[in-house]
C-alpha cells in the first residue's frame, strides 16, 4: 500500500462512516424528536367528546371556549389550561376572554347544527334538578315539540355563560360538587329567564 | 506469583482510571441513599478527577526521590483504603472526602505502576501496557459501575476494587530491579497534552451525559444503560487492530479519531427516537475515536521524554483536568436545558390529556393525578406511572388510558432528548477543537520546512 493510500484510507473510511451514521439518524427523523408543538388556538379545530348528553356538550363547549380565550389572550390553549388549573386570582382580561370564548363556542356549535335540541337535555337536567317531583313528572310528560318550542338550546347556553360567575367557578375547580352546584344554578336560572322571555314575547 | 505481578499492576492502572467515570451510573442511587443534592452528587465525580488531574504532576515530581516499589505499594494501599472508606461513607461529604483521598492514592499508584511495568516488561512494552490499561479502564468504567450498581449496590463499585488492590500491593513490592530515575531533561509535550485535554472534555459528553440520558431521561435501569454503553469500550478495542491493518500514520490516526468522536457526538445529539438501537452506531464512532486517539496521544506525550513518570503525570493531568473542564462546561448547559424543557413538556402533556379519547371526568382525574405526581417529582424527569396506577377507571377506558400513558412517556423522552442536544453538540465542538490542534500541529512543521 502506498504512503498516500495509507494516509487517505482511514480518513476516507471515517468520513463515510460519520456521514452514513448522521445521514441514517437524520433520515429516521433525527433532529425532530422533540416535544409536541402547541397548535395555534386561533385556527378552528374540530372537537369531539366520548361523553354523551350534557357532559359531552359541556366538554365540547369548554374545549372550544378555552381555544377562543387563548386566541384572545395570545397564548396557547395548553398554557392557558395550565394557568387556570393552578388556581389563584384570575385577571379581568382572562375572565372576559373565557366568557367571550364560551359564547363563540355556543354560536359555532349552533351554526354547525351540532347543538342538541332542548328536549334531549331536559330529561338529564331534571334528574339532578332540585325540583318538586310532581313538577318533574309534569315536565317529563310534555311532548318534545313543546319543550323545543319553549326552549332554544343556544339561548339557554348563552344565558348560562352570561350568568356564570367564572371567577368563583375557576376558584372551585378542585371541588367537583361545588362546581356542579354552580353550573346547575346557572343553568336553572338560564332556563327560567329563557322561559320568561318566551312568555313575554307571546304576551 | 511472578507472572501475575505485571498483569496485577496493569489491572490497578485500569482500576484507578476507571474510577474517573465508574460512579456515573451510580449517581442517582447515591443521591437518594445519602440524601444529597444534584450539585453535591456531581462532586463525587468532579472531586476525583480534579484531585487526580491537579495532583498527578506534583506526585510524579515528588516520586523522583522515592523507590517506585514503595511509591506504588503505598499508593495502591491508600487507594484501596480510600475505596473501602467510600463504600462505608454515611454522608455525601464523607464520600467526597474519601474520593479525594482515593485520587491521591490513585496518582501515586499510577506513577509507581508505570515505573514498575517498565521494570518488568521493558520501556516499550511497559509504557504500552500502562497506556492501554488506562484506555480500557476509562472506557469500561461506566459499564462496570452500572452493572455492579444494578446487581448489588453502588457501594459494591468500591468494595470490588479492594481485593485487586490488596493483591497489587505485594505485587508492587515484589518487583526487583527498577531502572534508575532519569534527570529532568525534556519539557512537557504541549500539543499532545492539549489535544488529550480537549478530547477528554469531549468524551465526557459521551461517557457521562449519555448514561444520564439513558437512566434519567429515558428511564432505563443502570444495568441496561451499562450494557448499552459497553459499545464504547468494545469499539475502542476494535480500533487498534483496524488502524494496524491500514497502517495509517500516527498523526492521521489521531486526527481521524477526533473526527470520529465529533461525528459520534453529533449523531448522539439527533436520535430519531428513544430506542436504544439509535445510540449504538454513534457510540461505535465515539469508541473507535477513543481507541485511535487516547493511547496514541498519551504515547506521543511520553515518547522519548524523560523523566518518564513526570511526562506520564502530565498526560494524567491533561486527561482529568479535561474531564473536569468538560463537566464544568456541559453540566450547567444541560441543567439549564433540562429546566427549559419543562415548559414545552408540560404543554405537550396538557395537549395530549385534553385531546385524549377519554370521558371528560376521567380526563379531569388523570390531570389531577398527574398534577400531584409532577409536584412530588420536581427537579427530575418525572415517572408518570404512579399517577396512572392511582386511577380508578372503568375497564372500557383502560386501553385509552394506557395509550395516553405511553404517549406522555414519549413526550417526556422527547423533552429530555432535546435537552441533551446542545450538550452533545458542545462535546462535538470540543472534539473538533482537538482535531484543530492536530491539524495545526501537522501544518506548522511543514511551514517551518518550507521556510
Amino acid at each position: 500500500m502506498s504512503a498516500a493510500a495509507r494516509a487517505l484510507g482511514l480518513p476516507v473510511a471515517a468520513a463515510v462512516l460519520v456521514a452514513g451514521v448522521i445521514g441514517v439518524q437524520l433520515a429516521g427523523g433525527g433532529g425532530s424528536f422533540e416535544p409536541l408543538r402547541t397548535v395555534d388556538p386561533c385556527v378552528e379545530r374540530t372537537v369531539t367528546s366520548r361523553s354523551d348528553g350534557i357532559e359531552g356538550l359541556t366538554e365540547r363547549l369548554v374545549l372550544l371556549g378555552v381555544d377562543g380565550a387563548a386566541c384572545r389572550l395570545s397564548v396557547s390553549r395548553e398554557a392557558l389550561t395550565l394557568e387556570l388549573g393552578q388556581g389563584g386570582e384570575r385577571s379581568d382580561a382572562e375572565i372576559e376572554a373565557l366568557r367571550d370564548g364560551l359564547r363563540d363556542a355556543v354560536r359555532r356549535l349552533d351554526e354547525e347544527g351540532t347543538l342538541p335540541p332542548a328536549s334531549e337535555l331536559v330529561g338529564e337536567a331534571l334528574d339532578s334538578a332540585d325540583l318538586n317531583r310532581f313538577l318533574k313528572a309534569a315536565i317529563r310528560a310534555l311532548p318534545d315539540s313543546v319543550v323545543n318550542a319553549a326552549l332554544k338550546t343556544d339561548d339557554v347556553l348563552l344565558r348560562t355563560v352570561d350568568d356564570l360567575d367564572l371567577r368563583e367557578l375557576l376558584g372551585n375547580l378542585e371541588d367537583q360538587g361545588d362546581l356542579n352546584a354552580q353550573l346547575e344554578t346557572a343553568v336553572t336560572q338560564a332556563v327560567k329567564d329563557s322561559l320568561a322571555d318566551r312568555v313575554r314575547d307571546l304576551v | 506469583m511472578r507472572r501475575a505481578v505485571a498483569p496485577l499492576l496493569a489491572v490497578t492502572v485500569a482500576l484507578v482510571l476507571a474510577d474517573s467515570a465508574v460512579v456515573t451510573l451510580a449517581l442517582p442511587d447515591i443521591l437518594v441513599h445519602l440524601d444529597a443534592t444534584v450539585g453535591q452528587v456531581a462532586w463525587v465525580l468532579i472531586s476525583f478527577n480534579l484531585v487526580l488531574g491537579l495532583g498527578a504532576v506534583p506526585t510524579a515530581m515528588a516520586a523522583a526521590r522515592a523507590r517506585p516499589q514503595v511509591l506504588g505499594a503505598v499508593g495502591i494501599a491508600v487507594f484501596a483504603a480510600a475505596s473501602a472508606w467510600c463504600a462505608v461513607a454515611g454522608s455525601i461529604d464523607v464520600l467526597i472526602a474519601a474520593r479525594c483521598i482515593q485520587a491521591v492514592g490513585g496518582a501515586l499508584a499510577l506513577v509507581g505502576c508505570l515505573e514498575l511495568l517498565v521494570a518488568k516488561w521493558g520501556e516499550r512494552r511497559g509504557v504500552a501496557a500502562w497506556v492501554t490499561a488506562g484506555v480500557i479502564g476509562t472506557a469500561a468504567g461506566p459499564v462496570a459501575g452500572g452493572l455492579l450498581t444494578q446487581a448489588i449496590s453502588w457501594q459494591a463499585i468500591f468494595v470490588v476494587q479492594v481485593p485487586f488492590a490488596v493483591l497489587a500491593v505485594p505485587a508492587a513490592l515484589a518487583v526487583a530491579a527498577v531502572p534508575e530515575q532519569e534527570p529532568d531533561r525534556h519539557r512537557p509535550a504541549l500539543r499532545p497534552n492539549l489535544t488529550l485535554a480537549l478530547l477528554s472534555a469531549a468524551l465526557t459528553a459521551a461517557l457521562f451525559l449519555l448514561v444520564l440520558l439513558l437512566v434519567q431521561g429515558w428511564r432505563h435501569s443502570p444495568a441496561t444503560a451499562a450494557l448499552t454503553v459497553s459499545v464504547v469500550p468494545i469499539a475502542a478495542l476494535a480500533a487498534g487492530p483496524l488502524a494496524r491493518l491500514l497502517r495509517t500514520p500516527p498523526q492521521v490516526e489521531v486526527g481521524v479519531g477526533c473526527f470520529l468522536v465529533a461525528g459520534g457526538l453529533v449523531a448522539l445529539a439527533i436520535p430519531p427516537s428513544s430506542h436504544l438501537a439509535w445510540t449504538v452506531a454513534p457510540q461505535a464512532l465515539v469508541g473507535l475515536g477513543l481507541g485511535l486517539t487516547v493511547d496514541r496521544l498519551t504515547a506521543q506525550a511520553m515518547e522519548l521524554r524523560l523523566p518518564r513518570a513526570r511526562h506520564a503525570g502530565w498526560t494524567i493531568g491533561a486527561r482529568h483536568v479535561g474531564v473536569v473542564v468538560g463537566l464544568a462546561i456541559l453540566t450547567p448547559v444541560f441543567t439549564a436545558d433540562l429546566q427549559d424543557a419543562q415548559e414545552p413538556a408540560e404543554q405537550a402533556i396538557t395537549a395530549l390529556v385534553i385531546d385524549a379519547p377519554l370521558r371528560a371526568e376521567d380526563k379531569i382525574a388523570v390531570a389531577r393525578a398527574l398534577g400531584d405526581e409532577l409536584a412530588d417529582q420536581q427537579g427530575q424527569v418525572p415517572d408518570l406511572h404512579p399517577a396512572f396506577a392511582s386511577l380508578d377507571l372503568a375497564a372500557s377506558e383502560q386501553p385509552a388510558a394506557e395509550q395516553l400513558e405511553r404517549d406522555l412517556d414519549e413526550q417526556l423522552e422527547r423533552a429530555a432528548t432535546r435537552a441533551f442536544r446542545d450538550s452533545f453538540l458542545i462535546g462535538a465542538g470540543l472534539a473538533l477543537l482537538a482535531l484543530l490542534t492536530v491539524v495545526l500541529g501537522a501544518v506548522r512543521p511543514r511551514s517551518r520546512e518550507t521556510a
